[in-house]
């Protein structure tokens, strides 16, 4: 193995990737802007919405059918509007009514709600006039106790209080565990594909193939190049996409109103310590994905066709880096053999200050085998003139 | 300097695309390899410059045999593909610089050899653009540039001038002789006649795979009695004029 053949390979791979726009579009634009982008928008828009849907809800009448006039006074108590109708359901779904309260008679006395549960105005104020009518509920068993000469006290025989031992740091572990690995994980494998069709079919579609091959550098020497230049795009990729939700979390807080959420958003375990003990998590992962992506790359004759082959890889990747953010999964050191999957679950541990050195040591030593697996797989295959010269 | 051996190649279709080839080439000697589309020109090529493995059949060249030692064998080469295949996010001096070093070419060699080869080809206006900035003609004296560099004792062209107009055609043309005269053992193909019977000392004509003739062109006309390279390749192939 001669190294200056590799670090040859290596750095012009590298100039040629930064010379590339759609490699730069998915290795650079995508974790710096479009996640942050995403992110903040998406949050403030939600949060928006929530905030109009409940203004709405004060501002818009409720459809009544009502007989009782202390019922009737409980929900002017509550400030809301009432008006008389006589289909409540049509009147909920045209949206002339936020919500619909039916008085029924019967023993005991039923009183429905009528709610849209699809429009979040109708749902706020199904929830306001649901609040009423517990009050004055509330209200008149208390009355008749006392007429009847009963302690209120006997509604509350005990007192349950439940208190969250977690803490803020460790409550935003377990919140953005469970999405910050598998977005990371997700995004190395979409960053890493543009880089990886380039040096493989790329390099068919452009013919510069056969002069590379004519070279002194052996198969194995190629391959080593490329796969390091493609594992460094995939591992840029990630520690972009840490960075920028690390400072999009911390900065944004997610356009929260709620002071929990707020401290919660500040408390997000990623220091310097958690964000290094990631970062060594991702080096394997980085190799192995550049390793598997470059055997199957390798098989497509153009741009296109690779697209269409690695798309699928994706939807593998998926489904265990989603599964590894699942809280309540105990690691086991047979689930940190589980490539992406243990990863993405000691990320989660990471951040939730639970992850092992054991499951730790396992999984790293686990991805670093299938990246020496993988990469001895990308060899052969590149050694094969069925694929190199398919036409 | 060439030495081949009853080289034959089939691909998985199991037809064989090279069909039991003889022949040698000598250093300072240019040999022109002449056939039509199909005829197994660049498989051969191919095999020689050991991107290909032959099915049968051996070849050495400057004294390295093709399957046995063929990271030496192309250590002695300069390999010109019918496609240029040129980067073209790189510039002409970063292509130049990038191969240099997979040669192992030293930064004083690679610099001096790097100028010489700008020189030479004339590619000073062009040298530091992007080469998919660049006309044909410009790509294919990078390309040829590339493969000179590292002054190999043995090139292997497949249609170097193909496509290219008069003056740059005229460029590498000389280049070639330039090469033959320097004692290098020159292999190439083409389908240019005229270029073909000006450039080559000695040609060999293959067609379905298998080599129908060699000889100079003295030996084609007294074989064929046809007087042009066109004509004698026609009669070769069973083809009316």
């Amino acid at each position: 193995m001669r190294f200056s053949l590799v670090s040859a390979i290596y750095r012009k791979e590298m100039l040629d990737l930064v010379r590339d726009r759609r490699t730069l579009i998915s290795m650079v634009v995508v974790p710096l802007l479009v996640i942050p982008l995403m992110l903040n928008v998406s949050t403030r828009v939600i949060s928006r919405l929530q905030e109009n849907a409940e203004q709405e809800a004060k501002s818009m009448a409720v459809g009544v059918k009502v007989t009782t006039p202390a019922l009737r006074e409980a929900l002017e108590k509550a400030q809301i509007q009432m008006v008389e109708k006589d289909d409540l359901k049509d009147a909920v779904l045209k949206k002339t009514v936020a919500a619909g309260v039916e008085e029924i008679a019967g023993t005991p006395v039923r009183v429905e709600i009528y709610a849209d549960n699809s429009n979040p105005t109708s749902s706020a104020a199904a929830a306001r006039v649901r609040v009423a009518l517990d009050d004055f509920k509330e209200q008149r068993i208390r009355e008749s106790l006392r007429n009847s000469g009963i302690p209120e006290s006997v509604l509350s025989p005990f007192v349950v209080k439940r208190t969250n031992i977690a803490g803020a740091k460790k409550m935003a572990g377990a919140m953005w565990g469970s999405i910050l690995g598998y977005l990371v994980l997700l995004l190395m494998f979409t960053g890493g594909m543009y880089p990886v069709i380039d040096m493989t079919a790329g390099e068919k579609e452009r013919k510069t193939i056969e002069a590379l091959l004519a070279t002194p550098a052996s198969r194995r020497e190629i391959v080593l190049g490329k796969s390091f230049a493609a594992m460094t795009a995939i591992f840029i990729t990630a520690i972009l996409t840490l960075g920028s939700m690390t400072y999009s979390l911390k900065s944004s807080n997610l356009g929260s109103k709620s002071p929990e959420m707020r401290e919660m958003m500040r408390e997000i375990p990623l220091d310097a310590h958690s964000l290094t003990l990631i970062a060594v998590t991702l080096i394997p992962v980085a190799m192995f994905a550049a390793s598997v992506m470059f055997a199957i790359a390798l098989f497509a004759r153009s741009y296109k066709e690779g697209q269409s082959y690695l798309t699928p890889l994706l939807m593998v990747v998926i489904f265990p880096a989603l599964l590894g953010g699942i809280s309540g999964l105990e690691m086991t050191p047979a689930l940190c053999l589980i490539p992406i999957f243990n990863a993405s679950q000691i990320i989660r541990g990471i951040l939730l200050g639970d992850a092992t050195m054991a499951n730790f040591a396992i999984t790293t030593a686990a991805n670093l085998a299938y990246a020496g697996i993988a990469f001895v797989i990308a060899t052969r295959t590149f050694e094969k003139e069925s694929v190199l010269f398919r036409s | 300097m060439i030495q081949v051996q009853g080289l034959s190649k089939a691909f998985s279709d199991s037809k064989l695309a090279v069909d039991d080839v003889s022949f040698e080439v000598r250093a300072g000697e240019v040999f022109g390899l002449l056939g039509p589309n199909g005829a197994g020109k660049t498989t051969t090529l191919r095999m020689l410059a050991t991107l290909l493995k032959p099915t049968s059949g051996t070849a050495s060249l400057n004294g390295f045999e093709i399957t046995r030692e063929p990271e030496k064998v192309r250590e002695q080469i300069g390999f010109l593909s019918g496609d240029m295949g040129l980067y073209g996010r790189l510039t002409p001096l970063e292509i130049l610089d990038f191969f240099g070093k997979l040669y192992g070419m030293d930064d004083a060699r690679r610099a001096k050899r790097i100028q010489f080869m700008v020189t030479m080809l004339d590619m000073q206006s062009f040298a530091g653009v992007r080469t998919d900035k660049l006309s044909t003609g410009m790509k294919q004296k990078t390309a040829i540039a590339r493969t000179m560099l590292h002054d190999p004792p043995v090139l292997i062209l497949d249609e170097p001038t193909s496509g290219l107009d008069v003056p740059t055609a005229r460029t590498i043309e000389t280049a070639i002789v330039d090469a033959k005269k320097a004692g290098k053992c020159v292999l190439y193909s083409t389908h240019v006649m005229e270029e073909a019977e000006y450039l080559c000392d000695r040609i060999g004509v293959i067609s379905g795979g298998k080599m129908k003739m060699i000889g100079t062109m003295e030996e084609l006309r007294a074989a064929t009695g046809k007087q042009r390279l066109r004509e004698i390749f026609l009669d070769l192939l069973g083809l009316p004029e």
